[in-house]
């Protein structure tokens, strides 16, 4: 009992200090669109980077390595006695440097498209796939550099060389910043005077001690090399991708529980530390890859601990046929109980046989699974870029619109507009996919992968940068973003110009030029609005969305290469670039205005359904998976009043479904809507609210204004 | 075949179990004061006019024949006792603030639209719900339509205020998984008072519908200062106790949330000034209702010792 006060009253201090940290990063550093991840403030004389470029940034082997290991040596050390964990982040490095792309390898050819079409091309952005753990914990700081050493007789060519002398000073810097770790902890242990807290920091000395080299042998110390080794990757460029959190661990609990070296409060206490420590995305339950479900007895204790922790938190449940039930129920749950957006839900049916269609066996399927915001990967097999290529397909059908409606030698239709639109989309994916070849050619002299490549199979045996050939796989993502408004256009006047002849392409084009100004204006926008819209079910929008989602899908396929082992693989997300996205966008014909946003990922715009929208919701977007085994994510803004316990398992009913449909993803907000109101007056009255923006969670506190006003119009048309 | 329906609503939780899509049939025998789905009394079409989505471009008032939609202080307005239902004003009105209440369907076109959700259904034991206004006065549809749903493995459920002659509830029963039936009050001058009914034939028809074998659950709205009252639930607690089939007993809380839509369609609403039943007394008279039927039971169980 004593020791469950213990451990309860040190999560709290923990949670309290993590938001008084949130808040210190608003006041100093801002608002900001994106997680809140676990960062700490740097220091008032913080680390800057070094530039070896004279355009003042850094790029290439020799600039990340010199500037990751001056960061690491200079880094501050972070100890908390109420911690079981040492270690916090700080810095952006990949943010911190005048340029993100080498100019010395320029993609000007590119850049005409990029600007028409609106891509987010993704050149020169990092991480994005995710590292195998397992390999880690395995092998340890010394079994990496052992393996180094290995191969560096094998791969001896000079840039070779250079490639694994780089590794190698990665990996000893961050030796160095674990022993400075270790230092502090044994001054913080002289200095503690409360006995409790100084067995605590003993033993997260000798945690350290036992993994600064040699491979984790026990629960505790398999977590804070997990710490280590994020820590280090999200500083290096934001990596967030984890794992099969808790097959991963399984091994080292049960061999503890075994022994005698924990009992199931303290593992609570330990993961929910770990939980506090940044927003990783685990995924929990779930097949293994001959499809038995993974969920164990710590499968619980995580969602336990993340129930304790409460705070932004990125847990998914692998939803199949051979779920374990009582996870499922405990998930739902703790979803309803905490209405803080986690966990969240990815379904096994469609991702395992859309995977597959490009080739794979489902043992290789089922291994793919839910570690980043929209996205699935392969821990340790591929390179993806996931979530970093966008074409916003309603600028590409704006651009569609207004070559028509110049171009006089023929009479304006939505069959015509159709053919006039697929070879620009067709245009814009080959640029993004063009984008893509670009990275993979010249990302190691820009950006190498120092860190995820550590945990990577392949390119420390190869020799080569895992965006140049090291990895096992290239699993290509690029995703489509403003789906419902391109469909819910070409639906809204084909009905109301070509069926029902309430208006012309003359008066509608001279309504999107004046942005629907006026009463007539704001009438004809009515009109085009109030027509069939993609999610109301066998609508005129819906059959337009399958079209176009088809379209995409097929032109992203194209792009494949077996060759070159580059598979293209479509989605439909837009992450948080549905402001910016809608600001290039004029007025759209079904009746938004211009500059407003886009529609967010794979849903409907807002305010589709008339009611049922959850069913609607969920059925609209089963049907317009690009099938591949990337996502187009269910963003559901669920009502609170149906979020009660008692209707548990309809919720989870809803769920299930649409993954029998053919659902990939599903992200939950339960928020009440005067809640959210008032939040978004007053952001500082409610600093643990969290809301799942796109695929991440965030403090509402943290997001800008206009970022707030989106989440706030979703959940209040919801 | 044609029925005349108002909408059909997916994801109704309240109409029987798991997730439903609540068929509401337009036309009722009955006018209760309290009524929550004032667009279903009548059985033909209407027009009702949201004000709030007015955008004041005075189309319809250009269209309509009769001065139903005109100019008042420069505003539009509508004056329901002009209107013919020719419905030229929707025609005009993109705002989508003048909407048509009622439309003529037949079981296969509700069947379609419904079958979309059938796999919420499965994971969720739910189904179709026939409800109204009052399913029974059109009870050849709604026979056919429970038909349709039953054939396809459908949970099927009717909701009825039971008043009809039991003739007519023998022919739809045999397509029925469960009754969702209604009791209103057990006063007999009262019940006629306030929904222009006696209750005989209601409380014969649950008698009948127990002896059937069809499972269903008993329903009663509690209004305040209408049947709010500790003497009439447990009447109708102990009455319940008395069936041997009922599957469940239910309070319905009276609620405000319907007065929009009296003051969109132009009627009166007679509950106008009533306030939503507090939670308290809804637990209460739950208590009540909870007592009465364990008493009941227990009364009946002479042999059980425990
Ligand atoms: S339905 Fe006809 S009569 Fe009635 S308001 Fe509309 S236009 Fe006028
Ligand atoms: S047509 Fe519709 S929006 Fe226009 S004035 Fe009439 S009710 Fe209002």
């Amino acid at each position: 009992m004593e020791n469950s006060f213990s451990y309860q009253s040190r999560i709290d201090h923990l949670r309290s200090r993590k938001f008084a940290q949130t808040r210190e990063k608003i006041e100093v550093e801002g608002l900001l669109d994106e997680d809140d991840y676990g960062r700490v403030l740097p220091p008032a004389n913080a680390w800057k980077s070094i530039p070896n470029h004279p355009d003042g940034s850094f790029y290439g082997l020799e600039g990340w390595t010199q500037n990751f290991c001056s960061l690491m040596d200079s880094h501050p050390v972070y100890v908390d006695p109420n911690d079981a964990f040492a270690g916090r982040w700080v810095y952006f490095m990949s943010r911190m440097r005048a340029n993100k792309w080498n100019p010395n390898y320029p993609f000007d050819h590119l850049k005409e498209n990029i600007e028409k079409y609106d891509i987010i091309a993704g050149i020169g952005d990092d991480a994005h796939f995710a590292p195998d753990y397992k390999l880690g914990l395995s092998l340890g700081w010394q079994g990496i550099l052992d393996k180094i050493e290995h191969y560096r007789k094998i791969n001896t060519s000079p840039e070779q060389i250079k490639f694994y002398d780089a590794h190698e000073q990665v990996v000893k810097s961050i030796q160095g910043w674990i022993e400075r770790h270790i230092d502090l902890t044994e001054q913080r242990i002289q200095e503690e005077t409360d006995p409790k807290l100084k067995a605590n920091l003993e033993e997260m000395a000798e945690t350290n001690r036992n993994i600064v080299s040699q491979a984790p042998q026990t629960l505790r110390e398999a977590i804070q090399w997990i710490i280590w080794y994020h820590l280090a990757s999200r500083t290096y460029n934001r990596d967030g991708a984890g794992g099969q959190i808790d097959e991963m661990l399984r091994p080292f609990y049960e061999k503890d529980l075994a022994e005698g070296r924990i009992d199931r409060e303290k593992a609570v206490y330990m993961l929910a530390c770990f939980m506090l420590n940044d927003t990783i995305y685990w995924q929990l339950g779930g097949p293994n890859k001959d499809g038995i479900d993974q969920t164990s007895e710590i499968s619980f204790l995580i969602l336990d601990a993340a129930d304790k922790a409460n705070c932004s938190i990125n847990l998914t449940i692998r939803v199949h046929d051979g779920m374990n039930q009582e996870l499922y129920d405990k998930s739902l749950y703790y979803l309803i109980k905490n209405k803080n957006a986690w966990p969240r839900y990815s379904g096994d049916k469609a991702l395992v046989e859309g995977f597959m269609k490009n080739g794979f066996d489902a043992q290789l399927a089922r291994q793919r699974i839910a570690v980043g915001c929209n996205w699935m990967s392969l821990p340790g097999l591929e390179y993806t870029m996931n979530d970093l290529v966008k074409v916003n397909m309603a600028k590409v059908f704006e651009v569609a619109y207004q070559e028509m409606m110049q171009d006089k030698s023929d009479k304006p239709s939505t069959e015509r507009l159709w053919t006039i639109y697929t070879p620009h989309l067709a245009k814009a994916v080959r640029t993004a996919a063009d984008g893509i070849r670009h990275q993979l050619k010249y990302q190691k002299y820009n950006e190498p992968e120092l860190i995820l490549n550590l945990l990577s199979h392949g390119p420390l045996e190869r020799g080569l940068d895992v965006s140049d050939g090291g990895a096992e796989y290239y699993n290509l993502a690029i995703d489509g973003a403003g789906l419902a408004i391109v469909a819910d256009s070409f639906a809204a006047l084909q009905l109301r110009i070509e069926e029902e002849k309430k208006t012309s392409w003359e008066e509608v084009t001279y309504h999107l030029e004046s942005d629907f100004e006026g009463i007539e204006g704001e009438k004809i926008r009515l009109l085009l609005k109030n027509s069939p819209r993609y999610g109301q079910g066998n609508s005129l929008g819906d059959q337009w969305a399958k079209k176009i989602g088809e379209e995409f899908t097929q032109l992203v396929r194209q792009e494949s290469n077996p060759e070159l082992r580059h598979t293209f693989i479509p989605g439909f997300f837009s992450w948080a670039n549905t402001i910016g996205f809608g600001q290039h966008v004029g007025a759209t014909p079904n009746g938004r205005k211009s500059k407003t946003p886009i529609s967010h990922g794979a849903n409907p715009c807002p305010g589709f359904s008339k009611d049922g929208a959850s069913l609607a919701l969920a059925c609209a977007v089963a049907q317009i998976q690009p099938g591949f085994g990337n996502t187009a994510p269910m963003q559901w803004e669920l009502d609170p009043t149906l979020a009660t316990q008692d209707q548990a398992q309809l919720i989870g009913s809803i769920i299930k479904t649409h993954f029998e449909l053919g659902g990939t993803l599903i992200n939950v907000n339960i928020m009440d809507k005067d809640q959210i109101l008032d939040a978004h007056k007053d952001p500082a009255k409610y600093p643990e609210l969290v809301v799942r923006v796109t695929g991440f969670t965030a403090y509402f506190s943290m997001l800008t204004p206009e970022f707030r006003q989106l989440v706030v119009e979703r959940i209040l048309e919801s | 075949m044609i029925g005349r329906i108002t909408t059909i609503q997916r994801m109704s939780l309240h109409d029987g179990p798991g997730i439903r899509s609540t068929v509401f049939l337009k036309g009722c025998n009955m006018h209760c004061g309290w009524c929550h789905n004032p667009e279903t009394l009548s059985m033909n079409p209407e027009l009702e006019w949201i004000q709030q989505k007015c955008i004041g471009c005075n189309s319809c008032t250009e269209v309509c024949p009769t001065g139903a939609f005109s100019l008042k202080d420069g505003k539009p307005d509508f004056q329901k006792n002009l209107c013919t239902s020719c419905f030229d004003c929707l025609q005009v009105c993109y705002a989508e603030a003048i909407n048509k209440i009622g439309r003529e369907v037949t079981p296969e076109d509700v069947f379609t639209e419904v079958e979309q959700d059938f796999p919420f259904f499965s994971n969720s034991g739910g189904g179709v719900t026939i409800s109204g206004g009052e399913p029974m006065l059109q009870p050849e549809f709604t026979k056919q339509t429970l038909a349709l749903f039953k054939k396809a493995g459908i949970h099927t459920a009717l909701d009825t205020n039971l008043s009809i002659s039991w003739k007519q509830y023998e022919k739809v029963l045999p397509f029925t998984d469960l009754v969702l039936a209604d009791l209103k009050m057990m006063d007999n001058a009262l019940h006629q008072k306030w929904t222009g009914r006696h209750n005989t034939t209601i409380l014969e028809n649950i008698y009948k519908l127990d002896a059937s074998g069809v499972p269903y659950f008993i329903r009663t709205p509690v209004v305040p200062d209408i049947n709010d009252n500790e003497a009439e639930i447990s009447a109708m607690a102990a009455f319940v106790a008395s069936l041997k089939n009922v599957k469940n007993y239910e309070l319905l809380p009276f609620h405000t949330l319907a007065s929009c839509k009296y003051t969109n369609l132009k009627l009166k609403n007679p509950m106008g000034q009533t306030q939503d039943l507090s939670k308290e007394r809804l637990e209460r008279f739950q208590e009540i209702v909870k007592y009465t039927i364990n008493h009941r039971e227990k009364g009946g169980q002479t042999e059980d010792t425990e």
